[in-house]
Parts: C-alpha cells; structure tokens; sequence
C-alpha cells in the first residue's frame, strides 16, 4: 500500500465534481443491462464531471483508473456503480485515500444486488432502478463532507466464553503470544464435551488421552486465568475495550484450601445423578465432575446438599475447606477482544415419541453410548444395557435424530458428527464382541472429513457392520425390553423388521439452550438454526459482526474436532492480530452536537442505548463521546431543537438523496 | 440383443419434477414432495404396506418420476389413510394428500376400480348416502341407532327422498358426474383397444 502524496484540501465549500464509475461485473451487471447506457445517463445528471464503464473496476487496473482521475485532479468526489458495499466499499475508500482524497467523499450505489440480481429477467426494470441507484448516489456524494477515522487503543487481552476444546486451544494460542486470557467455564472443569468421549474418529485416539494434557497446558500457562464456575454477567464498551463482569459462583469449598482429597465424599450422605454420564451413573452433592478435572477441587451442590455438616467436621476435611456460607464473588476485567466458545447442547430426543427415548430403558442416546463404551465410564468399558446390565447381542443405531429434520422442534442442518460417531461406536462395541450383530440405519452417510470415507468402509469390511439405508419409522418393545424396529430397507424397496437388545439413536448437535444470552449481553446475532453468526460465511468464518468479538467451535455451527480445533486457532489469530497492532480504526459515524443550538433538556441523554452522552454542567449542552457512539441515531431523531447531526448521514444529506429520488 | 437391452434398462424416464404428474402436483400445491429424501419413513411405519404389495414411497417417486404405470396400480388403492407417515416425514410432506391426489389423477385419467365406479354411480348418486342405512338388508344399523335412543333412521335424505334430486344436483354442479362419466368413458376406450391388440394377436 503507498500513502498519499499530496493530500487534497476539501472544506466542502467547492464545487462538487463527481466521476461515476459503473462497473460490469463480469455479466452479474453487464449481462442485465447496458452500462455504456448507465454512463451517459449519470453524465447528464448535475456536478458529474466523469462518467466512465470497466469490467472489474475492482481489480488493480479498475482501481488505477478512478485513481488517476483524482490524481489529475478532475474529480474531487466518487461514487462507484457495482456491488455490495460490503464488499468493496473498504476497497475503493483506500482508492481515494492513497490518491490524496479524504476517503469519505466516496458513495457506493448497489446495482447489483438491488437491481440486476433480483431482477435477471427483467432487463428494462432492472435499468430503471440502476439509473435510480446511481442517480441516489450522486446526490449524496454531492453533500459529502470530509471525515477523519478514530484511533482507540486495543488492550492486550482477551476474554474466552467456554473452556472447551475450542476455549482451550484459543487460550493456548493467545497465552503463548503473551496476551492475558481470562478464560470462563460455566462447570467446574475445563475440558468440554470432548472430556466425555471415550475415543475419537477417525484415527481412534483415546480422548482423554490428548486431552488432559491440554487442560493441565492450560492450568500451567501463567497467561491464562481461569475463571471455573463462572459466568460473565456484563459486557460494556467496545472493541479494544470491554468492560466485563464475571460472576464466580459460590463453591462452598475453599478453593485454595482444598487439597482434592476426597475425604469428603464417602461421608456425604446424598447421591444423585451424575451430569458427565448422563444420569447412567451417580455422584454425591460433594463432587468433581471427573477424575481428571481441572481445576480438581471440591464443589458442593446446593441443589442437593442437605447441610447435614458432616463433610465440614474437621476429621473429615482437614484444612476446613468446607463453608456454607459461600457467596459469588464479582469480577472485573478489561479486554481487548472476546471469543465466544460455549459449545453445544445435545438434541433432546423425548420429543421424537415413535422412538421411546426416555420411556424403554434400552433406548439411550449417543453421548450415553459414548459414556457405556469410555473406559472412565459408570461400566469401565464393559458396555451393558441398560434393562438388565447385560452385553447385548444385537445394536441397532438411528442417524439424523433430531437433525435434518424439517418438522416442528426439529432441527435442519446435518449435526455433522453423528455419520462418524456412530460408526465410531459400532467399531468400538465389535471390537469388545465381535459377535455381535451392528445395524446402523441411515438416510445418506456424510463421511466428508480427512480419512472419514475410509473408516466408514472399514466398518463394513473389517468389522460386518450393517448399514440400512431406511429411516426408522417406530419402535416397540417387548416382554424382555428387546426393541422391535419398523422401517423401509428402501434399496430392497421392502418394508423390514429387525429385532434388537439395544438400540441407540444418533442425536444431534444444537445451540445451547441460553444462547441469546450471551447473544444480548455481547450483542452479536445469531443465525436462524441458533448458532452464532459469523461476518462473513467464506471470507469472515470467525468473526461476528460486532467489531473485536469472534467465534470458534460448535458456538458457530456443528463441527468435529478438527474443524473446531482449525477454527480455534483462527480466532485466536483474528483477535491477536486486533492486539498485536495495538489500535484499531472506527468509523467517524458518532453524531454531533451544535453547541449554540442545544437547549440543555437532555432528553438525549436517556435515549442512547450505549450511554454515550454526557453533559457539560458549565456549558449547559450534550457532549457525545465519539468512541461509545455507534451511530444507531436514536437522539438525532429525538432532539427537540435539531441540535444533533449524525455525521456521513446528516439530514442534509438524507434529504438531497430524498429529493432526487422522487425527481422523475 | 438390442431387444433385451430395451426389456431390461428403463431409458429416459425419470424425468423427476418435470414429468407430467409431477406438474398436476405442483399445480396442486404439492410442490414441497420435491424435497423428498426417499427416506422410507412412510413406507416403514405403513400399517397397509405391512399387509400388501403398497410401497408409499415407491408409489410417490414413480409417480413424481413419470412412471405412469403407477395409476393404473391397484396398489394405490390399499392406502387406509392413517396418516402415520404424514404425521413423521422428516421433510414434512403432507404424504397422505399426496396419495389421495395420485388417486384423484387416476380417476380423472380413467383408471377407476369398478367396485368404486358403482359405489359412487350406483350407490352414491342413486341413494343420497355412500353407505345407505334404510331397507331390510340394514336392518343392523336401524337396530343399533335405536339401541342407543336414536330414531331408526337419520335426518338425511333417508327421512326426506325427495331431497335426492338436491344431491344429485349438487353433484352434478361440482363437476363429480362428469368426473365419473369421463372416467367411465376412458375406462371403456382402453377396454375395447385391449380387446383389438387381443384379437390380432
Ligand atoms: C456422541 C458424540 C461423539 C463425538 N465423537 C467425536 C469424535 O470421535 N471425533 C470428533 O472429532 N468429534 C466428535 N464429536 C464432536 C465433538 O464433541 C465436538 O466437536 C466438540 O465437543 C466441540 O468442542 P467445543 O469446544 O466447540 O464445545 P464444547 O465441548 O461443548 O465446549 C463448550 C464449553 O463451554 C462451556 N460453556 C457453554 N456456555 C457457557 C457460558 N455461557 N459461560 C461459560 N461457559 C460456557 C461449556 O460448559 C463447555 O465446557 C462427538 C459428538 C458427540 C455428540
Ligand atoms: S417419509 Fe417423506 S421424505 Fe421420507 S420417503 Fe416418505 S415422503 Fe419421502
Ligand atoms: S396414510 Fe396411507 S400411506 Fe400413509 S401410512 Fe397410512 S396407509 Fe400408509
């Protein structure tokens, strides 16, 4: 990039001289309407000096031409007729900033997207509304007005919501470079799902096994700060700096005290069902989640804890770690950017009543059979079912419960994961007893990943498992609770039943449950399935649309973990390099107050939603402090005296577009 | 050779949503049958096609595939509409709709059962009732409407005869009359050209 030579002095005063550039695009515009026509018409219309038509104008050579014209001086405004100014708009502001024009003199008019896109057939309304664009553009470049961008500082930190294996690999990432990580987990471990599963496809490592090392990483990184049993309860500011509050829940166990002895735990005297295996195994109210957690230290659950007092004797628990009395501790932190990692929920099938999920013991679903086959599981690795804790001889698994489902309380999308963890699964439980009988009954098989299609293959080859492809459509169960399966094998084009001692059902991934949450109190969006929205689906896959958040893992979309981990990292370099530049640009789109015309009233003030107003006491007037300022334009609207302007979208400006565009 | 090749290799038949079928479906609203999955959802929990040769999603996709053999298949007629498979399609298509839609684009194209021919020109039109509850051989029904304190016979055109010409008129007025000459006619055309390829043969 060069910087401009000679910068050229605009006041606004002078007479506008504006050059329309229209661009063909290929044949996206071209291939519509006539664009040597578009540019005799915007010659004809007031102040246009230059009117001039290219194939790409936003390739180098496109680019050069508009340059040249402001280098030589003809043109001191441009408006150029192609896409989205989401998509070029940075590209041709740079354009007049490195030929000396302030880059703010520039208006873009959409003709592809609101003209020659949605009306392909149509080629003479498609020019009516082109020449109604460019002629709406001019009159707003004609009103221009010169901006000057503002610099903040980016604090070298960042907060990561969610301590999974996309949270952890960011923060690894992140600690290593040398920015302070505030890392919160909503349970009282680190680790994520992926701390449930026993192994992982395709390669078949053993998750904990490359897991733990991770956690133990991420406790050891003097950078990383974890905040376990926390929630972040607010988010003000902007990017580069964000205030956040984080709530540490109360343990009521000393968390530096504790020594992780688990004396405690055989006196409790409560037992419920554990979390981390779903209800197929029990934990008592004082627990870890599992052995290995990170931090190890105790957690009483208050939901369940009858103050009984006997963890609290001192013969018990030696250091006295244990206090009912407990509050949640507040924290403050400042950070330069955020990275939502919070994971999935796993698709309630109870829902799905043809399947008897939650009404026949031996009906579980994936992450159970995941916890039945996990050698750190309630079975120690010794798969059973449920009904009589019993090997069974016969599985049949389901695909797509839950997903790829276009009824009401389905979901949509593939989940991207069940193809592979089911047939994961399966290998896993022939191994233990190759007897057995596996069908896997399945309406396409994805196997789309690195080595995926040749695991699938193996598990038919190797392993003689069954592949139906039939969407189950009902279950029953019988007298020993043997599941009776109804469905089409729908390449014998024939109706089948098939009995089974257990049947699984590959359920899918969603957004969590609190999603909108997070998605107010960060104020990012989400998409319509509820995952969280990135920028850009191809170019801008880990970034929000709010400037200095990103997004990595399931948060954004089902994944695996590969995906997630690539992912992770990528958002860790997103928001590194924010912090490695130290500053970062913000549009000059904050509104102004004109002094002599504000009355005081304040009535502004309540209204801007980012607190962004104050008040001078001794000047008696509303000051807007730029940098809160989103030019949302909420006060403009309601000041009483027209004492607010908004710049790049004053009234003036507003109005001349007005005028033009009902000028026939 | 080339003969046993055309016996056993179906050419150019799928021609998918834009067979002519297809189109009476679309032209029906039915377009959403265009994102069938060919699951088996329907055909797996058919309570019919568990007792006969009915396949559900067989019938749809031969039919959505121009295979036009499909209307003159009794097998369509086997569907009890249950609506088992309506209420479970993944892609929420109205499945039994579609399957009463198949057997009204039989009919009008003359492939009509003659049980169901009389029932609705013998019985239907000349009674007033698709089910006719009077006369001795009902008795059954009179018994059991009075069994349960109801007058023997309902306040139909049973208790009022002179309102069967009403029906008929309805019936004529909502084009089921020329449905069912129409269908009589085709069925009677087809007839007499099977019975000609009969004789030269
Ligand atoms: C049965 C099953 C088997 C699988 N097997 C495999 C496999 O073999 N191989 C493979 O590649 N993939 C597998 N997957 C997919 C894998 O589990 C995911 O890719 C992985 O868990 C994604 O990690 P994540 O960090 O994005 O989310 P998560 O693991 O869900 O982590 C998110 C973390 O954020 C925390 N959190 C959520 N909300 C908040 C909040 N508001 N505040 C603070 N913390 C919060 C959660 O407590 C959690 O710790 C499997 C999935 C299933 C269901
Ligand atoms: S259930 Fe629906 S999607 Fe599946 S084969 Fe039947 S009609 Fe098609
Ligand atoms: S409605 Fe018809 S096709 Fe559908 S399940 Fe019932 S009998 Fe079968």
């Amino acid at each position: 990039m060069t910087e401009a030579k000679n910068e050229i002095k605009i006041t606004g005063r002078e007479v506008p001289r504006i050059g329309v550039y229209v661009c063909h695009c290929g044949i996206n515009i071209g291939g519509v309407v006539s664009v040597p026509d578009l540019v005799e018409y915007a010659k004809t219309l007031p102040n246009v000096v230059v009117g001039r038509e290219y194939k790409f104008f936003c390739s180098d050579n496109g680019q050069e031409i508009i340059k040249k014209d402001i280098e030589d001086g003809l043109i001191n405004r441009v408006v150029v007729a192609a896409c989205s100014p989401r998509m070029h708009e940075p590209t041709f502001r740079l354009v007049c900033k490195e030929a000396g024009l302030n880059q703010f003199l520039f208006e873009q008019a959409n003709i592809r997207e609101h003209a020659t896109w949605v009306n392909m057939r149509d080629h003479e309304g498609a020019y009516e509304i082109a020449k109604d664009h460019i002629k709406m553009a001019v009159a707003k470049a004609r009103k221009l007005l010169p901006l000057e961008v503002q610099k903040v500082n980016v604090e070298p930190s960042c907060l990561i919501i969610g301590a999974g294996i996309a949270g952890m690999n960011a923060a690894l990432d992140l600690g290593a470079e040398g920015y302070q990580v505030h890392l919160v987990e909503r349970t009282p471990t680190i680790g994520g799902h992926m701390a449930q599963l026993d192994k992982t496809f395709p390669t078949m490592d053993c998750s904990a096994c490359i897991l733990t090392p991770r956690m133990v990483d991420v406790a050891r990184e003097k950078n990383i700060e974890i905040h376990s049993y926390s929630e972040v309860v607010d988010v003000s500011g902007y990017v580069g700096n964000f205030n956040v509050t984080i709530m540490h829940k109360p343990h009521y166990v000393n968390q530096e005290t504790c020594t992780g002895c688990g004396a405690c735990v055989d006196i409790c005297p409560v037992t419920c069902g554990n979390e981390f295996d779903l209800g197929l195994a029990t934990r008592k109210a004082i627990y870890i989640p599992f052995p290995q957690a990170v931090p190890g230290k105790y957690t009483i659950d208050m939901n369940k804890c009858i103050q009984c007092g006997l963890c609290a004797r001192t013969d018990i628990c030696e250091p006295g770690a244990i206090n009912y009395d407990d509050k949640p501790e507040y924290v403050k932190v400042k950070v330069g950017t955020i990275i939502i990692a919070t994971g999935w929920d796993l698709y309630d099938a109870t829902e799905l009543k043809q399947y008897g999920f939650g009404r026949y013991p031996n009906v579980i679903n994936g992450l159970q059979m995941e916890r039945l086959l996990s050698s750190t599981g309630p079975l120690e690795g010794k798969p059973a079912r449920p009904s009589d804790l019993k090997a069974p001889h016969s599985i049949a698994f389901l695909q797509c419960v839950g997903s790829r489902n276009f009824r009401d309380g389905g979901n949509q999308y593939c989940s991207r994961v069940c193809c592979m963890y089911a047939t994961k699964q399966a290998r896993q439980y022939k191994e233990k007893h190759p007897e057995a009988e596996i069908y896997i009954f399945y309406m396409d098989i994805r196997a789309f990943g690195k080595g995926y299609e040749e695991f699938y293959e193996s598990a038919a080859r190797e392993y003689g498992i069954t592949y139906v492809r039939g969407r189950i459509a009902e279950i029953t169960e019988d007298e020993n609770h043997d599941i009776i399966i109804r469905a089409e094998d729908t390449l014998l084009q024939t109706p089948i039943e098939v009995k089974v001692e257990m049947f699984v059902l590959s359920t899918g991934l969603e957004a969590k449950e609190d999603a909108d949450k997070i998605s107010s109190l960060l104020s990012v969006q989400r998409s319509s399935d509820g995952f969280f929205m990135e920028a850009h689906p191809k170019l801008k896959p880990v970034d929000t649309l709010t400037n200095g958040i990103f997004v990595a893992g399931v948060a954004q979309g089902p994944k695996d973990i590969p995906d997630t981990v690539s992912q992770a990292k990528g958002a860790a370099s997103s928001a590194a390099t924010l912090m490695a530049k130290g500053e970062v640009e913000i549009e000059p789109y904050y509104s102004v107050v004109i002094e002599h015309q504000c009355s005081g009233c304040r009535s502004c003030q309540s209204l801007c939603p980012f607190g962004a107003i104050d008040f001078d006491e001794f000047k008696n007037i509303a000051v807007v402090n730029p940098v809160l300022c989103k030019g949302c334009g909420t006060c403009v609207s309601a000041c009483p005296s027209q004492a607010l302007v908004q710049n790049h979208f004053a009234n003036f400006q507003l109005n001349e577009i007005i005028n033009w565009a009902l000028k026939q | 050779m080339s003969d046993n090749v055309e016996k056993y290799i179906k050419r150019n038949v799928n021609k998918g949503i834009n067979s002519r079928i297809a189109q009476k479906f679309v032209d029906a609203g039915l377009e959403v049958m265009r994102s069938c999955i060919n699951c088996g959802t329907c055909t797996g929990g058919c309570p019919s096609g568990r007792r006969t040769a009915y396949r559900t999603r067989s019938a749809i996709r031969r039919a959505l595939t121009g295979d036009e053999s499909v209307l003159s298949d009794i097998d369509i007629w086997l569907c009890s509409t249950c609506y088992y498979c309506y209420e479970r399609c993944p892609r929420n298509i109205p499945v039994t709709d579609m399957i009463i839609k198949l057997r009204n684009i039989a009919v009008e194209e003359g492939y009509i059962l003659d049980p169901h021919f009389s029932l609705a020109n013998d019985i239907f039109y000349v009674t007033g009732h698709g089910v006719p509850a009077n006369g001795e051989a009902n008795k059954k029904w009179q018994d059991l409407r009075e069994s349960y304190g109801l007058p023997p016979l309902p306040p139909t055109v049973h208790t009022h005869p002179e309102a069967v010409k009403e029906v008929q008129e309805l019936l004529k007025s909502v084009g089921f009359t020329e449905l069912m000459e129409n269908a009589a006619k085709l069925k009677g055309e087809r007839a007499k050209k099977e019975e000609k390829k009969e004789e030269v043969k």
